[in-house]
């Protein structure tokens, strides 16, 4: 036999479908040539004629069960199975009409076989429904053949009984002479087709019986259903009329390739998040793991409540994702930029600290943060201004206009129009995280932000005066280190912020966006260099405010150089939060890439809640614990960022640290946080006594030893040293 | 199937600061200019929408909504494009009178009529195409996906191709090279 060539040719697997070919036409042929004309002459004409017919039958569907496809699967593209691989179990169950049926994975075409699917090892396919390879006629037979491969069953019985009745007739009659050439040819026609008689009677009664059960052989021979349940059948002539009647199935292979003039171009519409429907899942960006590693399941339920609770539909894309980080995936875009929000340090409540008189205004640009979702609300945002006018004045008084700032507003103002009030449809969990006292702070806050400075405007109209930037709050009187502290004497009380939450991730949010553009912009006002930062102090409370004045007044003295290290522990009290962080990644697979540099954030540097922006290095360093002026770490500090460069930071930085973590706190912690700032107040923190748990206390437990744990956003507990 | 880019439009801040060259021949390899593959849209995932064999073997897909999907088009605009298009297999599937003369006249013409008759099968599944592109053309393309036909990967999943909106060049080229090795791919399985 010739060598092979580029495929191989195997003539083996030739010989049977030949021998069956040359068997039914020849002994047909001869049958035809020798028996019939004498049968049609003696006997009847119809019986040649009848006996082409079933040939011609039996023709036919040899064809077809040869030639046809028998519903051979392409293989799986690259892209199907990517999980595939290694993981992948080899079964996969499935449950059809209550039993259970396993698929196996198919190594060669990489895909789990459907049920009834199995792999023909010399076709080198997966067949659909596979019922046998049958080498007389050199094919599978499978869903779209086996009706041709039964009626080709049929038929040749039919055929063999026929030839064979008729040549013993012809025999039997003696119309000619039994010694005649065509007495002897319908002999060797009758043995032949008594000779193949028995084994395909044999295999079509036997097909007979799997059709009316609803089964292939591949599944009486494996005895899959031995004794048990088929699912696959319908009742007897169900089954049938399935076999027979149905319309014939598509081949896979071999299509002609649909041309896609379909264009995909963007933008992209995006779906209207209503507020049931939004599932927030807090993105492990390195700020919630932060946050929920530490303990408090009663902060991280806070914060958890109030992103679950903001669902307005979602501001414009990109200025969504800005804000995305501890928000939730209301967009696929936001996961781009959660990854900037993950890598910064987990927003702080620093802001506050420096900017003790500013509450309204820092509540109010926390407040974005954490209603990423919320960020439509801007309705709501009326109904606080009018309350915020009362409390707010005076929080205006000291804001520096910050122009500079001002272009913060945009990406601020663009990502939310949160309502960071709680009225009525706005985030029930902004109102639940802080109760109305906040309320009155954020109010005061919005409104203060909206009357500020031109650079507001953008922010006010964008965001409702849901989104108070930070700006106001600078005060190029601030201690460096915070860029964003308006710790100096004139900041404005803050508004109330909604939530402990909601200032943290504004701050971070605010970090990551502005962190570059600030840069530069911030940086001349303040005679350190030092990064921006984008700190808000919309949401400082009043309190926070209040007391960060008070501490600053009596941080007047001289710093207590332990203050440094007492922050450096508080921070890392907070750094070891976001190494736990990565566990509850929610996002969708797009967030992994964005979660995994946020996951080494927190182990690498500090991370105390993000406030969006590190604070000046010089304020903030905690960690470094006395240097002075570090612009490096941005994104440490923040949340406790105490460094005591200068006195003035340092005076400003405890103020900061109770002020930042008031924002972490719940509502109710507001006051002990004020007993905790009046304590905190007079004396340089220690906060080397205790390492910070990440399981500490939630919000802000009572300083005990001198060091005081106070849980920031999203559960993140900080020891500040009282 | 071809991601055709289109000519880049400046929205949403995107730069475009060069002109933009005249987009390629659809048929083409993608072979892009930089101007040409701004704003562009690059295949990010697929989404594959696995079979329903709760009833057997019948063609039916599972309406489950994929997470992936969540951000991306509304709930009931995609069970319901599941759902029809099973509507549609049951159809073709359905063994009626329909079915069996056109099973006893393939007998009886010794499947000669096959030649020149489409089967009922084959009829539905057209109009499934239709659908299916249909759908794209209003529904899922402006949301940045794509339905694949089902037929081309075997009737064993729904693939949904989720797109990313891109700015920036070179990302399209990665989309073009996904999508033409999904036409190889679609190719190779004609054979």
């Amino acid at each position: 036999m010739p060598a092979a060539s580029g495929k191989r040719f195997k003539p083996s697997k030739y010989v049977p479908v030949s021998a069956a070919a040359i068997f039914l036409v020849g002994a047909t042929t001869l049958f035809f040539a020798f028996t019939c004309p004498g049968l049609s002459l003696y006997i009847s004409p119809v019986i040649p004629v009848y006996n082409a017919v079933v040939f011609l039958f039996v023709l036919a569907n040899f064809s077809m069960a040869t030639f046809m496809d028998p519903g051979i699967f392409p293989r799986a593209e690259e892209d199907e199975d990517k999980e595939d691989d290694f993981r992948a179990p080899l079964y996969k169950t499935v449950e059809i009409k209550g039993i259970q049926v396993r698929m196996k994975w198919c190594a060669t075409c990489r895909f789990y076989r459907p049920p009834r699917c199995s792999h023909c090892s010399v076709c080198d396919n997966c067949v659909e429904e596979f019922d046998h390879h049958c080498p007389w006629v050199n094919n599978c037979i499978g869903r779209r053949n086996y009706r041709y491969f039964f009626l080709f069953l049929l038929s040749l019985t039919t055929h063999i009984m026929g030839v064979f009745g008729f040549g013993l007739l012809y025999v039997l009659y003696q119309v000619e002479e039994l010694s005649g050439v065509r007495m002897a040819v319908t002999m060797v026609v009758m043995c032949v087709a008594g000779l193949f008689f028995i084994p395909v009677a044999g295999l079509t009664g036997f097909h007979v019986v799997l059709v009316a059960r609803g089964r292939t052989t591949n599944e009486q021979v494996t005895g899959k259903f031995r004794g048990g349940v088929n699912p696959f059948t319908n009742g007897c002539c169900k089954n049938v009329s399935r076999v027979l009647c149905s319309s014939p199935a598509p081949r896979y292979l071999g299509r002609p390739k649909a041309e896609q003039t379909v264009l995909v171009r963007p933008p992209f519409l995006r779906p209207e998040v209503s507020d049931g429907q939004i599932t927030v899942k807090i993105m492990d960006n390195g700020i919630q793991t932060e946050l929920k590693r530490t303990k408090s399941k009663g902060s991280l339920e806070v914060t958890e409540s109030q992103s679950a609770d903001a669902e307005p539909p979602p501001p414009p894309k990109p200025d969504l994702s800005r804000y995305t980080g501890l928000r939730t995936h209301l967009t696929l875009a936001t996961n781009e930029d959660s990854s900037l929000l993950g890598k910064d340090s987990p927003p702080t409540p620093t802001m506050y600290k420096y900017r003790p008189g500013y509450s309204s205004s820092s509540s109010s640009a926390a407040l974005p943060h954490s209603t990423s979702a919320k960020l439509s609300r801007v309705n709501s945002l009326k109904e606080p201004n009018s309350i915020c006018e009362s409390s707010r004045k005076p929080s205006y008084r000291s804001e520096p206009s910050l122009e500079p700032e001002s272009f913060r507003s945009p990406t601020f103002g663009k990502s939310f129009h949160f309502d960071p009030l709680s009225s009525g449809s706005r985030s029930s969990s902004l109102k639940s995280a802080q109760g109305t006292g906040f309320e009155m702070g954020h109010l005061q806050s919005i409104r203060s932000e909206g009357t500020t400075s031109t650079s507001y405007k953008s922010l006010v109209n964008q965001t409702r005066n849901g989104s108070l930037s930070y700006d106001s709050l600078l005060t190029p009187s601030d201690s460096p280190d915070f860029e964003s502290v308006q710790a100096g004497p004139e900041p404005d009380p803050p508004v109330g912020y909604t939530s402990p939450f909601l200032s943290a991730r504004i701050a971070q949010q605010r970090e990551t966006d502005l962190h570059g553009r600030f840069a530069g912009a911030i940086s001349p006002k303040h005679a350190p260099p030092r990064e921006p930062s984008p700190v808000r102090y919309d949401n400082l409370s009043r309190h926070i405010v209040a007391s960060i004045q008070e501490r600053e007044k009596l941080l007047q003295q001289p710093p207590a150089p332990g203050r440094e290290e007492d922050v450096g522990l508080a921070d890392s009290g907070i750094q070891s939060t976001p190494g736990s962080s990565n566990a509850p990644r929610t996002s969708s697979s797009s967030d992994d890439s964005k979660r995994s540099p946020l996951g080494k954030n927190p182990l690498t540097r500090p991370a105390p809640p993000r406030f969006g922006k590190p604070e000046p290095p010089q304020a903030l360093r905690v960690r470094s614990l006395g240097s002075p002026d570090q612009p490096a770490a941005p994104h440490l500090g923040k949340s406790v960022s105490y460094s005591s460069q200068k006195p003035a930071s340092q005076a400003s930085v405890p103020e900061m640290e109770e002020v930042a973590l008031q924002p972490l706190l719940a509502p109710k912690d507001e006051v002990q946080m004020r007993t905790a700032y009046s304590k905190s107040n007079g004396q340089p923190k220690s906060l080397g006594s205790a390492p910070p748990g990440p399981g500490q206390v939630p919000l802000s437990s009572p300083t005990r030893g001198g060091v005081k744990k106070v849980s920031g956003v999203g559960g993140t507990t900080y020891e500040i040293s009282v | 199937m071809a991601l055709l880019p289109g000519p880049p439009a400046p929205q949403q801040g995107c730069p475009a600061p060069d002109g933009c060259s005249p987009p390629p021949h659809p048929a083409a390899p993608q072979v892009h200019s930089l101007q040409e593959l701004r704003r562009s849209a690059s295949l990010a995932t697929k989404v594959f929408v696995q079979r329903d064999y709760s009833d057997g073997t019948t063609c039916q897909f599972q309406t489950k909504f994929p997470p992936e999907l969540e951000s991306r088009i509304e709930r009931q605009l995609f069970e319901e494009t599941v759902k029809t298009l099973n509507g549609f297999y049951a159809e073709a599937e359905k063994i009626g009178g329909s079915s069996y003369l056109e099973g006893c006249l393939a007998c009886a013409t010794a499947y000669f009529i096959f030649l020149c008759m489409e089967t009922h099968y084959e009829k539905v599944l057209k109009k499934i195409s239709k659908y299916i592109q249909e759908q794209n053309e209003k529904i899922y393309a402006p949301r940045g996906l794509l339905l694949t036909d089902p037929l081309e990967r075997g009737m064993r999943v729904i693939e949904i191709s989720i797109y990313e909106d891109r700015c920036s060049s070179g990302s399209s080229s990665s989309g073009s090279s996904s999508s033409s090795s999904g036409g190889g791919g679609g190719g190779a399985g004609g054979r």
